[in-house]
């Protein structure tokens, strides 16, 4: 989570009460690859991709950001089955290759019905085989149409289908970002969750907290040993008067939405799409202000201003 | 599409090689040199000049009109763009195509497809070892797909790695000979003994005359893979795809002579 130094100026802007600060999120390139889940239901299916996604949310500590993107019918899927598709981001290939095995092998192959295909166009390529595969155990064999590759491995409801791999970008955006700030904990959390579903109909981003919304925004490092990240007491509430705090005295909580997105522009198009929604929700469940966080644009390559995605 | 066209003038007497003619070869090819072309393969000289007339624009696309079953190789070594033979053709067409679309307008001969590696083969009938390599090569088709919509001869398939033959119609005895990977499937069922020392493959189709005894049932399935494959044929051939499969099939394993892991599917 960014270490939060927002710059509160005269230039913010309100919209339906809510002020819009002049400020931006600043986020990082990382590496993303997609995945197709089917099942015989989309009820399993949706279990599937719950469980390869679960704990994915943040590269800190899961190894791997995950998310469900969209759902597909079955004329959409490469063996006519309701589907998923799920992305994971990672600091690197390197660094997303294992979280790829380690997920398909525990988690879709031991999941009733499942199958697993590539889920990102690209010329770049993951293995997303490599080692559930060989769970077949010498009786797994290939079959190789077009350019695609399908492995077939027995388990005891049948046969367990896996594409060879899976696309991979190097140009995905990890840690789109914008806080809710506000005077009402359950108004601010019912406008994050609207935003959040208008973010999930926007292609190619994930926003991979726990229901798409963070509420321990922190900063870097802590008084204690070993500890990377500690809470960030400029957006507590309840340290106001103790810490240098930047929240007004009507703020009594902040929420924070995390978007990764495989490309710059779908980062762009899912904050215009939850900024949109908070803007018109408006004031009217307690929110006040809309924020993000940065480094002081002096560490992520991406930079996205609130007010040109508002207006 | 441009497209030159070669109208056969008479039946020769000889078999004739028409390995040089693909749209690529053509392309940059004056006609008069075109028309210098050997083809003949006896005692007699012979020039393509000799055996077609040429007209129309080298481009993309070669239309043979008026084919016999004496008209060896063609399409050999394709590697994109479009020949068609309104006719018969004779051994070897097709032979180690890469890519494009070969499309027989009638019955070919025997070693259709041979080492075929990609690309697309449609014949009305095939003779035998369809896709197979010839003696001393160690494998048959890498890939591409044969559409045979009447019946295919012997050992069709034989040694290979990958790709795929289809045939609306049956398959001769011994289908599938000593292959590795790949797929053939038939709307008509496979004649007697398929798969002989088989490693890996799919065999699909309603029925079997005689299956060899080295082959053991391994129950009725419904296998995925089967509407991935159905799919794909789908969205690849369209109206010469084959019907989809149905969601469970009888799995017979084999050949248990050699590794056994290779499948013939009954669908029926």
């Amino acid at each position: 989570m960014p270490e939060l130094s927002n710059d509160v100026t005269s230039q913010a802007i309100e919209i339906n009460g809510v002020t819009v600060e002049d400020t931006f999120a600043e986020a990082f390139g990382m590496s993303a690859t997609g995945l197709i889940i089917t099942a015989d239901t989309i009820k399993w299916a949706r279990i599937c991709a719950t469980v390869v996604t679960g704990f994915g949310t943040s590269v800190i500590g899961c190894g791997a950001e995950c998310g469900i993107d969209y759902e597909l019918a079955p004329n959409e899927t490469p063996d006519g089955r309701p589907g998923v598709r799920v992305l994971m981001f990672g600091f690197s290939p390197d660094a997303l290759e294992p979280q790829l095995k380690n997920r398909v092998g525990q988690c879709v192959l031991t999941s009733p019905g499942s199958a697993c295909y590539n889920g990102l166009e690209s010329d770049q390529r993951l293995p997303l085989s490599a080692g559930v595969r060989f769970f077949g155990d010498g009786n797994q064999t290939a079959k190789k149409l077009g350019k695609r590759r399908y492995w077939r491995v027995p388990v005891m409801d049948g046969e367990f289908i896996c594409e060879d791999t899976t696309g991979l970008t190097t140009d995905a955006v990890g840690g789109g970002n914008m806080l809710i700030l506000g005077r009402d904990r359950a108004g601010l959390l019912h406008t994050a969750e609207e935003a959040v579903e208008a973010i999930a109909k926007v292609r190619d981003v994930i926003t991979p907290f726990p229901g798409g919304i963070v509420r321990s925004g922190s900063k870097v490092g802590a008084k204690y040993k070993g500890m990377f990240a500690s809470t960030n007491d400029a957006f507590a509430p309840t340290l106001r008067g103790i810490s240098d705090s930047e929240l007004s005295d009507d703020t009594i909580a902040v929420l924070e939405i995390v978007i990764d997105g495989v490309t710059s522009e779908a980062v762009s198009n899912a904050m215009r799409a939850g900024l949109k929604t908070i803007t018109n929700i408006g004031a009217k469940h307690g929110v006040t202000r809309i924020s993000a966080g940065n480094y002081g644009g002096k560490l992520g390559q991406h930079h996205y201003h609130l007010k040109e995605l508002v207006s | 599409m441009s497209a030159l066209t070669l109208k056969l003038r008479g039946a020769s007497d000889q078999r004739l090689d028409l390995s040089a003619v693909t749209p690529a070869k053509l392309a940059s090819m004056s006609q008069s040199e075109i028309e210098n072309i050997p083809v003949g393969s006896g005692r007699r000289a012979m020039k393509l000049g000799d055996l077609v007339a040429v007209s129309g624009t080298p481009g993309d696309a070669v239309v043979i009109e008026g084919g016999t079953s004496k008209l060896d190789g063609i399409g050999t070594g394709l590697d994109g763009g479009t020949v068609i033979v309104e006719g018969d053709v004779g051994a070897y067409a097709g032979r180690l195509m890469k890519s494009g679309r070969l499309e027989i307008r009638g019955n070919a001969g025997h070693f259709l497809g041979s080492c075929l590696k990609g690309g697309l083969i449609i014949a009305n009938g095939a003779g035998d070892m369809a896709g197979a390599p010839r003696a001393g090569e160690r494998f048959g088709m890498s890939g591409g797909t044969i559409v045979v919509k009447g019946n295919v001869g012997a050992r069709a398939g034989d040694r290979m790695r990958r790709g795929t033959i289809i045939a609306k119609g049956k398959f001769g005895p011994s289908a599938a000979s000593r292959i590795m990977g790949g797929t053939l499937w038939t709307e008509q069922g496979f004649g007697d003994g398929p798969g002989p020392l088989m490693r890996r493959g799919t065999l699909i189709g309603p029925s079997v005359d005689r299956l060899l005894p080295t082959f053991n049932d391994a129950g009725i399935h419904d296998l995925n893979i089967l509407r991935i494959l159905s799919r794909y044929m789908a969205e690849t051939l369209g109206d010469l795809a084959p019907p989809a499969l149905p969601g469970k099939v009888r799995r017979i394993s084999g050949d248990l002579a050699t590794i056994g892991k290779g499948e013939i599917l009954l669908t029926a």
